[in-house]
């Protein structure tokens, strides 16, 4: 119990730590909302002195002192109030980080549980099985692949798959012309869509995951107590699964937790090449247009996410590692 | 300022399934948004076949306008800055105005007069109704301009900084100004108009998205989806439209528009042969210029304020290089004058040489510096007080064809032995840094554009010097001077176009000779036109409108296609 309320109270600290860069970084930004704004229009010719202050009309950019700012603003995060977007004026921040949320969560989650699930249990085998084609197969290709940065092998897939054999959509999470709904139509519509980001995601991280969890394993395959479960004369697979793989798996359960947490976050980098309607587009786009009340909610989102997972991960080792209570 | 050209590497991206293609998996693109006779009835975005739009009888036009992030959202509310691109071509200006050359078309309002410098008197096009069937009045411009009094925010071109009151009868709105001042004519004509019985009604105009927009214009909104939005004719617009639907789709980078069956985009192509006119038969292309890019030295930092040196560095520029480097080729060596060149031709001051455009001599370039007490000793220039002369010149970072410019600038000022920095801040720093001052050289646009008048203000006028830490939006290079100023405010007072015209050659030669700014090459406007569906796109041998997409200017032009048959 104590160990849980240590956990509760650092997570408590590091969320109001968390806000408070969440609130401070974006400001320390040189050039404020209006010049990214005035920066976009130029691009169309020379903005003047009028357009300019309609743009600073337009999006309310906050003035008074700091001190005042940031209580405002911690009372917004309470209230879960993120005002409106600056790039996406006068759309609501909670408008937009709700319409992305689903692609990310789904594109992103499923994958990541996936790729999760799959590389433990090819680890497992790799491990049981070491030296043998069963090991060296997924291991090798696994950290070659694994080397590959996710936007090459987007591009790669893109340019084969997408363009070469047009066997998938090149863009987007669902056709031109349809409208999100919850339909059979447009719920295959979108997992068709979602075919070429999630192999990509998919491929690139299985062998992260392949590697921790045999390397694990073939540790703990090492210790007595499994030495002494096969004297026994147990079964293989009760002493890979019950006995050693239990044990080994608590470090790739940490990096799981951490990679949900994450999540949230999205992919940058895969949602820009298949330009994904998700969080990380999103937060690009954030970036790009010092647009503080978007980027604040979903930096916030993200930390929120990360700390809660690995609070979850902290009191589950609890649960299933003796050890740490101590 | 302006970069007409941002051309930015292109992200790896492929087409949206245009319009009549059945090259791959389609996606029935019109066909299922518009509901046109021939369409598969219940597509779901799958089916065989999809040659959505353009079969007989209805021209569709496939038109790269507007750039989803990545999906659209429905903002059609004319005076927001994220408005959707077609908000354009559903509300009308009073005045239409080619960004090219500044000429002015009458639109909304049937002709106008200045009687006295302060007094604009329009009367309005007869006939006129909004898309709902109520007809347009002399009301609904009084309306339009007291909701841009009321909601500041939403009066985008500063209409009331030069406006005093508006006063209407049936057919005339007359504008009394704040003083002299003819050239407001354009930037109160450009205010889009709209209809009061439906905006009286709203409670917060300012952030109101409109999403079902009635307006004068040629096209009113059919299908809205994340991804696609159409536009259908309006059956009793007023002027001529042959156009029967505009599909925008939300993918338009250079990729989607090269293999998306546009009818007309507007992008920079590397390669535009080869890309773009390679991907269909009937692809062609216009690059007029639209602006002029250059140096913009901070006049309030030693040594920029001194003319010597500002030409000593124009002269060591080869400007055609410098073009041929930064934009592909398709640009020319800018004038100095700040005109646009072919666009301004018949306004060039005819006693200035080479029409302006300052050729490379690195002699005369040392002669100058030599003039401002500079010296050079054959491989290094030195300032009086016998430091190495350097300088940074900034330039937005991303905007990869400027860079590439201020990169052979760099080059080419070595070669008389000064060496300058390249500072590369992101764009909205870019920005606050030209804003306040916060700069030694930059790289940007604003040395000359469509409207020579308007560009000469705002770059030059006293009227807008701010000292460095201070911001301003116009005269960033913080230029003062007497005779500049004069000029200006002597332009507000005629009304004869003779007298005009001497002002804006006056002003071309103080540009010529004093430097405020160091005119480089023009920026680009990148009309990309397919011919097989529709005629009538304006090209160089008819240049009557710029290829761009977005504001008003874009009426233009869909108002003189013409299907083929």
């Amino acid at each position: 119990m104590r160990y849980a309320l240590r956990r509760f109270g650092l997570f408590a600290l590091t969320l109001w730590a968390a806000v408070t860069l969440n609130f401070a970084l974006p400001r320390m930004m040189p050039g404020d909302p209006a010049d990214a704004a005035v920066a976009r229009l130029a691009q169309n010719g020379p903005v003047d002195e009028a357009t300019r202050a309609a743009v600073e009309a337009q999006l309310g950019i906050p003035d008074g002192n700091l001190i005042e700012q940031y209580l405002t603003y911690l009372g917004q995060v309470v209230r879960l109030d993120f005002g409106v977007s600056y790039t996406f004026y006068p759309q609501p921040v909670a408008e937009l980080v709700g319409d992305a949320l689903p692609y990310t969560l789904i594109l992103v989650g499923a994958v990541t549980v996936l790729a999760f699930c799959l590389g433990t249990l090819l680890g497992v085998l790799a491990a049981w099985r070491r030296g043998s084609w069963l090991d060296a197969l997924p291991t090798v290709s696994g950290s070659f692949i694994n080397t590959f940065p996710y936007f090459w092998t987007a591009l790669l897939l893109l340019f084969f798959l997408g363009y070469g054999l047009h066997w998938f959509p090149t863009s987007g999470a669902f056709s031109p012309t349809a409208w999100p709904e919850w339909s059979l139509t447009f719920i295959g519509d979108a997992l068709y869509h979602a075919i070429l980001p999630a192999v990509t995601m998919l491929v690139t991280s299985l062998g992260g995951w392949i590697i921790g969890m045999r390397n694990a394993m073939i540790n703990t395959l090492g210790e007595d107590y499994v030495t002494f479960a096969e004297a026994n004369g147990l079964r293989g697979r009760t002493v890979a699964l019950r006995y050693a793989a239990r044990n080994a798996i608590l470090p790739n359960l940490t990096g799981f937790g951490l990679a949900l947490g994450g999540v949230v976050g999205g992919s940058i980098l895969v949602e820009q090449v298949f330009q994904y309607p998700g969080i990380g587009y999103l937060l690009f786009n954030s970036v790009i247009g010092q647009d503080y009340p978007l980027m604040q909610a979903l930096f916030l989102m993200i930390t929120v996410s990360v700390l809660v997972a690995n609070l979850i991960v902290d009191l589950l080792y609890g649960v299933l590692d003796p050890r740490t209570r101590r | 300022m302006a970069t007409w050209q941002w051309a930015r590497t292109s992200r790896t991206r492929t087409q949206r399934l245009g319009a009549r293609t059945d090259r791959r998996r389609p996606t029935g693109l019109a066909a299922c948004a518009v509901a046109v006779a021939l369409v598969l009835a219940g597509c779901s975005g799958d089916g065989p076949g999809g040659s959505g739009g353009g079969g007989e009888g209805d021209a569709t036009l496939m038109l790269a306008a507007d750039k989803g992030s990545p999906t659209f959202e429905e903002n059609f509310n004319p005076y927001l800055q994220n408005k959707r691109s077609a908000t354009s071509y559903i509300y009308e200006p009073l005045i239409m105005v080619n960004p090219l050359d500044a000429e002015q078309v009458p639109w909304l309002a049937e002709s106008w007069e200045q009687p006295d410098p302060a007094t604009i008197e329009m009367t309005l096009r007869e006939g006129v109704t909004w898309t709902d069937g109520e007809p347009l009045t002399t009301e609904d411009i009084a309306f339009t301009f007291e909701l841009i009094q009321e909601y500041p925010a939403l009066d985008t071109r500063g209409a009331w900084n030069r406006i005093e009151s508006v006063e209407t009868t049936d057919t005339m709105i007359t504008f009394h100004l704040q003083g002299d001042d003819t050239p407001a004519l354009p930037v109160i004509g450009q205010t889009l108009i709209v209809p009061e019985h439906i905006w009286a009604e709203q409670d917060a105009p300012d952030t109101w998205a409109n999403t079902e927009p009635v307006g004068t214009g040629p096209f009113t909104l059919g299908n809205f989806t994340p991804q696609q939005y159409t536009m259908d004719r309006n059956p009793d617009y007023w002027g001529e439209v042959a156009i029967d639907q505009i599909v925008l789709p939300s993918a338009t980078e250079q990729l989607d528009i090269v293999n998306g069956n546009f009818d007309w985009g507007y992008s920079f192509m590397s390669d535009v042969e080869n890309t773009w006119v390679g991907a269909d038969e009937n692809n062609t292309y216009w690059f007029p210029p639209g602006g002029v890019l250059g140096l913009l030295p901070n006049h309030d930092v030693q040594p920029f304020d001194d003319v010597h040196v500002r030409r000593g560095i124009a002269l060591a520029l080869d400007k055609g290089r410098i073009a041929e480097v930064a934009s592909e080729g398709y640009m020319d060596a800018a004038s100095q004058t700040g005109l646009l060149l072919p666009n301004h031709e018949e306004l060039l001051a005819e006693d200035i040489p080479d029409s302006g455009i300052i050729a490379q001599d690195a002699d005369a370039a040392i002669a100058a510096f030599e003039q401002a007490g500079f010296t050079h000793d054959g491989s290094t220039m030195r300032t009086p007080d016998g430091q190495p002369f350097t300088f940074a010149i900034t330039t937005p970072n991303g905007y990869t064809d400027w860079l590439r410019a201020v990169q052979e600038i760099q080059r080419q000022l070595a070669e008389i032995g000064i060496e300058v920095d390249i500072n590369s801040p992101q764009a909205a720093a870019y920005e606050a840094n030209l804003s306040s001052g916060d700069y030694e050289m930059a790289f940007g646009g604003g040395l000359g554009g469509g409207d020579p008048y308007a560009s000469y203000n705002s770059l030059l006028s006293s009227e807008f010097y701010a000292p460095n830490g201070e911001t301003t939006q116009n005269n960033r290079i913080r230029y003062q001077s007497q005779e500049a100023d004069d000029l200006l405010v002597a332009y507000r007072s005629a009304v004869e176009e003779a007298e005009q015209e001497r002002i804006i050659g006056e002003l071309q030669h103080l540009m010529f000779d004093e430097l405020p700014g160091i005119a480089v090459y023009h920026g680009g406007m990148w009309g990309l036109f397919n011919d097989g569906r529709f005629t009538g796109w304006p090209s160089a041998e008819d240049p009557y409108a710029s290829p761009q997409t977005w504001d008003s200017a874009p009426l233009l032009i869909l108002t003189r296609l013409e299907p083929v048959q």
